[in-house]
């Protein structure tokens, strides 16, 4: 009779190996799993999927890319960094661009070079050249200058431009 | 101790009907302009499985959210630069419909403000629309959108939309 009793109640192998031998550890481990996960993938990395070229070849359309966003927590943005900038209406949608202008500096293209303060950048990252012309543009105090680097269409075809700092939300991670 | 618990749960589910009542006879006015913009972006929408009968049906719900004398200034290829009026935007989505197979519009954000009077609010959106062409060519759009509503008799309507920048 104890030997039914038993069998009843102990766990079959199925129940073991979906929520362990100890149900309540098992959910106390789940919650904890899923609150980390929140926390990570909110506020510290933010999974992003990339749409549109203009970042070809350094991040192909439908790639997955992580934000990080604490990487300005000790530092401000510098040059070269690509990051993700939230839209004015909101977050779902993110432009990710490379920062190639720092507050207080010029940005200027001529045939195609990009000039900082008057002075030519190396930009070994753009792999497709353009013939962009652009009188000098100052970037504001609190401002970032942003580019894409694929530079293969029209200028005024490529999102790019003056970003309030408080609008870049981090660095892209890989 | 039965009791009481039972009373506790009674007066919560009282208090929660309560709230759910006076938040439905009186609705926020942002949820009421989120819900009205989303139901917008659906009427202007279409697919090509959709009837021309359940098209004119979405399309028809439309001027409802459209002032008569709206304004709208885009920076969008192939659309003309600025539209006058109610008549004109729906011009503009009669042809749509001619050309495109498709076309599907979503407002993935929205940033709300209202005026302190509560009669007026200008809204930042981030359009985004799929476009299907009648050749078979696909292309999607995206488009910061700043709009001014006022408030009518029977919700809000949009009196003026304009094409804002977050890279200037």
């Amino acid at each position: 009779m104890a030997t039914s009793n038993e069998a009843k109640t102990a766990p079959g192998w199925g129940q073991r190996a979906l929520i362990g031998r100890h149900p309540r550890r098992t959910l106390v481990r789940i919650i904890l799993l899923a609150i980390t996960s929140l926390i990570l993938f909110r506020y510290v990395l933010l999974p992003v999927r990339v749409s549109g070229g203009s970042m070809l070849p350094t991040y192909k359309e439908n790639g997955v890319n992580f934000v990080n966003r604490l990487a300005y927590l000790f530092h401000e943005p510098r040059r070269g960094d690509v990051v993700a900038v939230r839209l004015l209406a909101g977050a779902h949608r993110l432009y990710l661009k490379r920062i190639v202008g720092l507050p207080g500096e010029t940005v200027a293209f001529h045939h195609g070079r990009l000039l900082i303060n008057g002075q030519p950048l190396a930009e070994p990252y753009v792999k497709f050249p353009c013939d962009w012309n652009q009188n000098p543009v100052p970037v504001g105090p609190d401002q970032y200058y942003l580019v894409g680097d694929n530079r293969d269409n029209p200028r005024e075809g490529h999102e790019q431009g003056r970003a309030a700092r408080a609008l870049i939300i981090g660095k892209v991670l890989l | 101790m039965k009791e009481w618990t039972i009373r506790i749960l009674l007066v919560a589910a009282l208090a929660a009907l309560g709230i759910w009542g006076w938040r439905t006879l009186h609705p926020d006015p942002e949820q009421v302009i989120r819900r009205q913009l989303q139901e917008m972006a659906k009427a202007a929408s279409f697919t090509a499985e959709q009837g021309l009968a359940a098209q004119a049906w979405y399309a028809s719900s439309l001027p409802e959210f459209l002032a008569l004398d709206i304004e709208v200034t885009l920076r969008v290829p192939g659309v003309p630069a600025t539209l006058s009026g109610r008549d004109e935007v729906m011009q503009l989505l009669t042809v749509s419909r001619r050309v495109c197979r498709s076309l599907r519009l979503r407002l993935p954000d929205l940033k709300i403000s209202l005026a302190p009077d509560r009669t007026m609010a200008e809204v930042y959106a981030t359009g985004e629309a799929d476009v299907t062409y009648a050749s078979g060519e696909k292309a999607s759009f995206l488009q910061e959108l700043r709009l001014r509503l006022v408030k009518v008799k029977q919700g809000w309507i949009v009196q003026q939309v304009e094409t804002v920048k977050t890279l200037t």
